[in-house]
C-alpha cells in the first residue's frame, strides 16, 4: 500500500440559499487516495460533486459552509486551518483544481506569464521572475504549448490551448492533488483524449502525487482512474476499482448508471443518465431512509424509512443499500 | 408567468419602487377629487405667495369674536414683530454700553426685552454713537413699548354721509375661531410666479408629465420592438440596414434632435401629446438593441424551428414563440424610456421648448417658470423643489423598479 | 497588428459615416417641418408689426439668407459650404455679430466644464460601484439606494440645490455667470481666481449626477465579474483577495469606458441644461438664449457643433478602449 496523500473522513458542507435556507450538498462523505494513484468521481449533475471538489480544498466562501469532517493532505489536517493559512500554503501548492469551464478559468485581459507570477508570489514571494519564467517555460514545454502563449492574454488562445494552459498553470507547483472537475467536457472528443493523456502524463513524471476527476462522463472513467465512486444526493452509494465498478455494480444506481457502458454507442452517451427516470431528492430536506429509494425499481417500504450506512465488503469495497448482495444479485439476475 | 409575477413581487426593490409610483399615482387621482377645478387658475395676486394657511383679514374682522387671555401671546407678538437686525442691534447696545452679555442668548425673546428694559435708558448716549443710531434705539424702544401696552384697533366703516363711524374695536386678547371665518383658504405649497395653487398645479403637472412619458414609452418601444424584432430574426441586409440607422441614432445624442425637432414645430403646435411622440422619436435605440441581440439568441431554438417546420407565418412565430421570452426586457426597456421621456420633457421645458404653456402645466413647464421668475434666488422654494422632488421620485421609483426586474430575470446579479 | 488595423478602420468609417449623417439631419429636419421655417421665424420676429412691406422684406432677407428659394440638393451643398468654412451666418438676436463668433467664444466654457466633470463623475462613480460590489453588505445596501437616487436627481435639480444652498444660503460661492460680472476677462490672477469661483458649483453639479449613474453600473458589471470563473480559479490557486479584486475592477471597469461613450451624449444634454441655471457662458446658455429670442442659424449651428463634439468624444474614446483592452483585439480575429 503507497502512501495516503489524500484522505476526507466524513465532511459535511452546504450552501445557504439568498433565502436563508440550508442545502446539504456534500452530507458525510469519506474516502482516500494514496500516492500515485487517480480516483474518479461520476454521478449526475446535481449529485454534488462538484461541491465535494470545492469543499475538498478546505476553502470556504459563501454560499458554501463547512460543518464538519476532516480534510488530511499527505498527513496534514487542513480542515481546522484558518483560511488565510490554508490560502497561502496549502491551495495551489498542496492541493490544485482544474475548474469544470476552463475556457472561462482565466483572467481575459491578464497576460498569461503575469498570472503564473501572481500564482507563484501567493505562495513564494521571493521569486524571481525570471525563476518564474524558467518554471513556466519548462512546464509549458512539457504540455505541448508554444512558449509564445506565455506573453499572450487568454482572450487571444484557441479553446484547445487554453485547456493546456489552465492545466500547466494548476501543477505549476507541483501539487500533492489534483483535482479536476470536468475537465474536458466542453472538448471534442480528440481534445478530451489528450487532455487525459496529458494529465497521467505529469502524473507519471511525478509533477502530481495524486488524481481526483470529476465527471458525468462514465467510460471517460474507465481510460483514466484507477478507483471509481459513485455519488448520489450528497452522498457516496458505492466505491471500487474501476474494474469492479463497470463489470460488477452493486448498488441499483450504479447498476442503471453502468449497466449501458458497455454499449458505448456514439450519440446515446449523453442521455444515458437521464435513463433512470424521476430526479433526485431536494436536499434542503434530504430523506430519513435511501435516498435513491423514490427512482428505485427495487424499493421497498423498509428503503424510505431507515438510514442506511455504508457496508464495506471485498477489497475495500462500499455500497449502501439496504439489501444484501445476495439478495440484489438475486434481483439482478430476472432481468 | 403567475409564478414569474410572484417572484417580481418578492423583490424588495421592484416593489420598493411599485408603493413610490403607486402612491404618486393616487395621489394624482385623489386629490382633484378634493380640490377640484383649473389647476392654471389665479388665485393670488402678485407672485410666489408662502405655502400657509390664509385666512380671509375682512370675514375675521365680522367674525364674533372670543376673549382669550393667553399668558405667552404678548411675547409671541413681541418675538413675531422683532426682526434679526433689531436683536442685532439691541445686543450693539448692550455691547457699547459695557454690559456683559455673555450669557444671552439672541432667539430668547423675554430674555431680551428682559434685559432691554433694566438697561435702556434713553437720556446716555454711549460713547462713539451717532444720533442716527440713538434716534434708532428710541424708535425702537417706542415700538416695543406700544406692543406690550396693547393698543387696541379701531375698525370705522364709511356711513351713508361719507363719514367715517367707528363700528368695532379689536384688542390684543380678542381671538376668531378659524371655522368661525366664511373664507380659509390652505396653501400647502403656496402659489407659482402667476399667483396658481402650486399643489394643484403640482399634481396635475405630474399626471401630464407620466403621460408624456407614457406616450413616449410606448413610442419608442412600439418602434424599437418592430426593429429590434425584424433586424434579429430576418438578419442579412435588413438586419444590416436597421443596425445601420440604429447606430447612427444611438451616437448623435438625441437630445439635440430634439431640439432641432420640437423648434421646428413651433410654439404653436407644440402639444403635450406632439412633444411626448417626439421623445419616443428619438428615444427607441435602446429598445431595438436589445430586443434585436435577444431575438437573435432565440432564433435558432428548438421550438422557433418547430414553428418555422410546422409552415407557422412569420407573424405567428413572433407573436407565440418569440415575444413572450423577450417580454421582460420589453418591459424593462419600456420603464426605462418612461423615466428618461420624463426628463426629457423637462430638459426641454428648461429650454423653452416645452409643450404650449397655456394649456397644461407640465413637470418642466413649472420648473422653467420657477426659474423665469427666479424662485431659486428670491427664496420660493416652493416653486421648484418640490418639482425637483416629484421628477426624482418619478424616476427613482422607475429605475428601481427596473433594478428589481433585472435581478429578477438575470440571475447573475442576484445577491 | 492586423486585427487593430481592421477595428479602427471599421470605427473610423462609422464615424464618418455617423458624422455625415448626423450633418444632413441637422439640415434637414427644421425643413422637413410642413411650416415654412423662413415664414414662421419672420413671424416671430416680425412680432406686432403690421407693416406689410417690412414684414416682405424680413421675409426675403432670411429667403435669401438660408437659400430656401433655391432647390433642396442646392441649398445642401451651400450649408455644407458654408459649415465647412466656419460660416454659420449671421446671429438674429446679436445681430450683426456673426455665430461663429457667439459660438466659439461659447464653446471653451463648456468643454472645460463638461468634459473634466463628467470625466471625474465618471471615476469617482466607478471607485463608489466597485466598492459597493465588494464590500456588499450594510455599505452597499446603503450607498445603492443612495446612489440610485442620486442618479435619478435631474442635472438641473441638482443644479438649482446646489445654487440655492451655496450660493444664496450659505453665500458660498457666486450665483450665476463664469467670471465676475464686473470683470473684463484677461490673464491676471485675480480672474483666474474667479473663474475658478464660478467653476465649483456647476462642476459638482455635472459631478454628482454623473457619479450615481456610473457607480449602479460599475457595481452590477463588478458583481457579474466577481461571480465570474476566473475569479474562483484564481482563489484555488491561493491568489490573495486583494489581488484578485484587482482583476476584477480592471475587468468591469474597461466595458464602463464603453458606457461612457453611449452615454456621453445623454449627459452631455443634461450638463448643456444645467449651465441655463447657474447662466454659465457655454453653449448650453447660448442655445437657451438662442430659443428664446427665436436665433434659428444659432440654433442650427450649436446643435451641430454639439453633435459634432459628441461624435468626436465618442470616437476617441472608442479608439482607447481598443488599445486597452485585450478582448477588443481578440474578438476581431473571430
Amino acid at each position: 500500500m503507497g502512501k495516503v496523500m489524500l484522505e476526507v473522513r466524513n465532511l459535511k458542507t452546504k450552501y445557504v440559499t439568498r433565502f436563508h435556507e440550508d442545502v446539504y450538498a456534500v452530507d458525510g462523505v469519506s474516502f482516500a487516495i494514496e500516492e500515485g494513484k487517480s480516483l474518479g468521481i461520476a454521478g449526475e449533475s446535481g449529485c454534488g460533486k462538484s461541491t465535494l471538489a470545492l469543499s475538498m480544498m478546505g476553502y470556504y466562501f459563501p454560499p458554501l459552509h463547512y460543518m464538519s469532517g476532516d480534510i488530511i493532505i499527505d498527513g496534514q489536517n487542513i480542515s481546522g486551518m484558518d483560511p488565510d493559512t490554508v490560502r497561502k500554503t496549502i491551495l495551489g501548492s498542496e492541493i490544485a483544481y482544474i475548474p469544470q469551464a476552463a475556457m472561462n478559468a482565466l483572467n481575459p485581459t491578464q497576460k498569461i506569464i503575469r498570472f503564473l507570477e501572481d500564482v507563484i508570489h501567493a505562495h513564494d514571494p521571493k521569486k524571481s521572475k525570471k525563476e518564474i519564467r524558467e518554471m513556466a517555460e519548462a512546464r509549458f514545454a512539457e504540455v505541448g504549448l508554444p512558449l509564445e502563449a506565455l506573453d499572450k492574454h487568454a482572450v487571444e488562445l484557441s479553446g484547445g490551448m487554453k485547456q493546456r494552459t489552465v492545466i500547466a498553470v494548476s501543477t505549476i507547483l507541483n501539487p500533492k492533488v489534483l483535482i479536476a472537475d470536468e475537465p474536458s467536457s466542453a472538448l471534442d472528443v480528440t481534445s478530451q483524449k489528450l487532455v487525459i493523456k496529458m494529465m497521467r502524463e505529469l502524473m507519471e513524471k511525478g509533477h502530481v502525487k495524486s488524481m481526483l476527476f470529476i465527471t458525468h462522463e462514465l467510460p471517460l472513467l474507465y481510460n483514466v482512474t484507477d478507483d471509481i465512486m459513485v455519488m448520489y444526493a450528497g452522498q457516496i452509494v458505492e466505491k471500487g476499482s474501476a474494474k469492479e465498478m463497470v463489470f460488477d455494480p452493486v448498488h441499483p444506481y450504479s447498476h442503471g448508471l453502468m449497466g449501458s457502458i458497455l454499449v458505448p454507442e456514439e450519440g446515446t452517451r449523453g442521455h444515458k443518465l437521464a435513463a433512470i427516470p424521476g430526479a433526485p431528492p431536494n436536499l434542503k430536506r434530504p430523506p430519513d431512509g435511501c435516498r435513491f429509494a423514490e427512482r428505485c425499481k427495487y424499493a421497498t417500504a423498509d428503503c424510505r424509512y431507515t438510514s442506511i450506512p455504508e457496508k464495506p465488503f471485498g477489497d475495500g469495497r462500499m455500497y449502501r443499500c439496504v439489501k444484501s448482495l445476495d439478495e440484489l444479485k438475486e434481483v439482478y439476475s430476472h432481468e | 408567468m403567475k409564478n414569474t409575477i410572484r417572484q417580481v413581487f418578492h423583490s424588495p426593490k421592484f416593489v420598493g419602487g411599485f408603493i413610490i409610483f403607486v402612491a404618486i399615482l393616487l395621489t394624482m387621482i385623489i386629490y382633484p377629487l378634493f380640490n377640484p377645478g383649473n389647476p392654471l387658475q389665479q388665485v393670488s395676486v402678485g407672485t410666489f405667495a408662502r405655502p400657509g394657511t390664509y385666512i380671509s383679514l375682512y370675514d375675521a374682522t365680522k367674525a364674533e369674536s372670543n376673549t382669550l387671555r393667553l399668558p405667552d401671546a404678548e411675547d409671541k407678538r413681541v418675538a413675531a414683530s422683532l426682526s434679526d437686525e433689531d436683536r442685532v442691534a439691541m445686543v450693539e447696545y448692550f455691547t457699547a454700553m459695557g454690559i456683559d452679555i455673555s450669557e444671552l442668548d439672541t432667539s430668547d425673546t423675554e430674555a431680551l426685552l428682559q434685559m432691554w428694559d433694566d438697561n435702556y435708558d434713553p437720556s446716555v448716549r454711549p460713547k462713539g454713537m451717532t444720533s442716527a443710531k440713538v434716534n434708532y434705539y428710541k424708535r425702537l424702544n417706542n415700538a416695543l413699548q406700544d406692543l406690550k401696552g396693547g393698543d387696541t384697533i379701531i375698525i370705522a366703516e364709511e356711513g351713508e354721509d361719507g363719514a367715517l363711524a367707528e363700528s368695532k374695536t379689536i384688542t390684543t386678547t380678542d381671538y376668531v375661531r378659524t371655522g368661525a371665518v366664511a373664507n380659509v383658504k390652505t396653501l400647502p405649497l403656496g402659489t407659482d410666479n402667476f399667483g396658481r395653487d402650486v399643489l394643484k398645479e403640482l399634481v396635475s403637472a405630474t399626471g401630464t408629465s407620466i403621460m408624456i412619458g407614457m406616450i413616449a414609452g410606448v413610442v419608442a418601444t412600439l418602434i424599437g420592438l418592430t426593429f429590434g424584432l425584424l433586424a434579429g430574426y430576418l438578419g442579412g441586409f435588413v438586419d444590416d440596414f436597421i443596425m445601420f440607422i440604429t447606430n447612427i441614432f444611438t451616437v448623435i445624442p438625441g437630445f439635440v434632435l430634439l431640439i432641432l425637432i420640437t423648434y421646428s414645430i413651433g410654439q404653436e403646435q407644440r402639444g403635450a401629446a406632439v412633444v411626448a411622440t417626439v421623445i419616443g422619436l428619438t428615444g427607441w435605440t435602446w429598445t431595438a438593441r436589445s430586443v434585436r441581440s435577444q431575438v437573435i439568441s432565440l432564433r435558432n431554438r428548438d421550438h422557433v424551428n418547430l414553428s418555422k417546420l410546422s409552415g407557422h407565418s412569420l407573424l405567428r412565430i413572433i407573436l407565440t414563440d418569440i415575444l413572450p421570452y423577450i417580454a421582460s426586457y420589453v418591459v424593462m426597456a419600456f420603464i426605462l424610456q418612461v423615466s428618461s421621456g420624463i426628463l426629457a420633457e423637462a430638459q426641454l421645458s428648461m429650454l423653452g421648448l416645452g409643450p404650449q404653456t397655456t394649456k397644461v402645466p407640465t413637470l418642466g413647464l413649472m420648473m422653467n417658470w420657477a426659474m423665469l421668475y427666479s424662485a431659486h434666488t428670491n427664496g420660493s422654494w416652493w416653486a421648484y423643489f418640490p418639482v425637483i422632488l416629484v421628477i426624482t421620485l418619478i424616476s427613482f421609483s422607475l429605475n428601481l423598479m427596473n433594478t428589481g426586474l433585472d435581478q429578477v430575470f438575470n440571475p447573475t446579479l442576484r445577491d | 497588428m492586423k486585427g487593430y488595423r481592421k477595428y479602427f478602420g471599421k470605427k473610423i468609417f462609422w464615424f464618418i459615416l455617423t458624422f455625415i449623417a448626423a450633418v444632413i439631419l441637422n439640415f434637414i429636419l427644421p425643413r422637413l417641418m410642413p411650416a415654412d421655417p423662413v415664414a414662421s421665424i419672420t413671424g416671430k420676429l416680425a412680432g406686432g408689426n403690421t407693416d406689410a412691406k417690412a414684414v416682405a422684406a424680413i421675409y426675403e432677407r432670411y429667403q435669401e439668407e438660408f437659400g430656401t428659394n433655391l432647390p433642396m440638393y442646392q441649398q445642401f451643398l451651400k450649408f455644407c459650404k458654408n459649415a465647412i468654412h466656419g460660416n454659420f451666418g449671421l446671429s438674429f438676436s446679436q445681430y450683426p455679430r456673426a455665430v461663429s463668433d457667439i459660438i466659439s467664444s461659447a464653446i471653451g466654457w463648456t468643454v472645460a466644464l463638461q468634459l473634466p466633470a463628467i470625466l471625474v463623475g465618471w471615476l469617482l462613480g466607478n471607485l463608489l460601484g466597485a466598492l459597493a460590489a465588494y464590500i456588499r453588505k450594510g455599505f452597499d445596501k446603503v450607498l445603492l439606494p443612495v446612489s440610485l437616487f442620486l442618479s435619478n436627481v435631474p442635472a438641473f435639480g441638482m443644479a438649482v440645490i446646489l445654487l440655492v444652498l451655496f450660493a444664496v444660503k450659505w453665500k458660498i460661492a457666486p450665483i450665476s455667470g463664469g467670471y465676475a460680472f464686473d470683470m473684463i476677462p484677461h490673464l491676471s490672477w485675480d480672474f483666474v481666481k474667479s473663474v475658478i469661483s464660478h467653476y465649483q458649483l456647476p462642476f459638482w453639479s455635472i459631478v454628482l449626477v454623473s457619479i450615481g449613474g456610473q457607480a449602479v453600473g460599475m457595481r452590477s458589471m463588478s458583481i457579474y465579474e466577481l461571480n465570474a470563473d476566473y475569479v474562483k480559479y484564481a482563489r484555488f490557486l491561493g491568489i490573495k483577495d486583494r489581488k484578485i479584486v484587482g482583476y476584477v475592477f480592471r475587468n468591469a471597469m474597461l466595458p464602463q469606458v464603453t458606457g461612457l461613450a453611449l452615454s456621453i451624449g445623454t449627459m452631455v444634454g443634461g450638463a448643456l441644461v444645467a449651465e441655463i441655471i447657474f447662466s454659465y457662458p457655454g453653449l448650453g446658455s447660448t442655445m437657451y438664449s438662442a430659443v428664446t429670442s427665436a436665433d434659428y442659424p444659432l440654433i442650427s449651428a450649436t446643435t451641430l457643433i454639439i453633435t459634432v463634439m459628441v461624435l468626436i468624444v465618442t470616437f476617441l474614446l472608442d479608439i482607447i478602449y481598443g488599445f486597452i483592452d485585450p478582448r477588443v483585439k481578440a474578438a476581431q480575429f473571430e
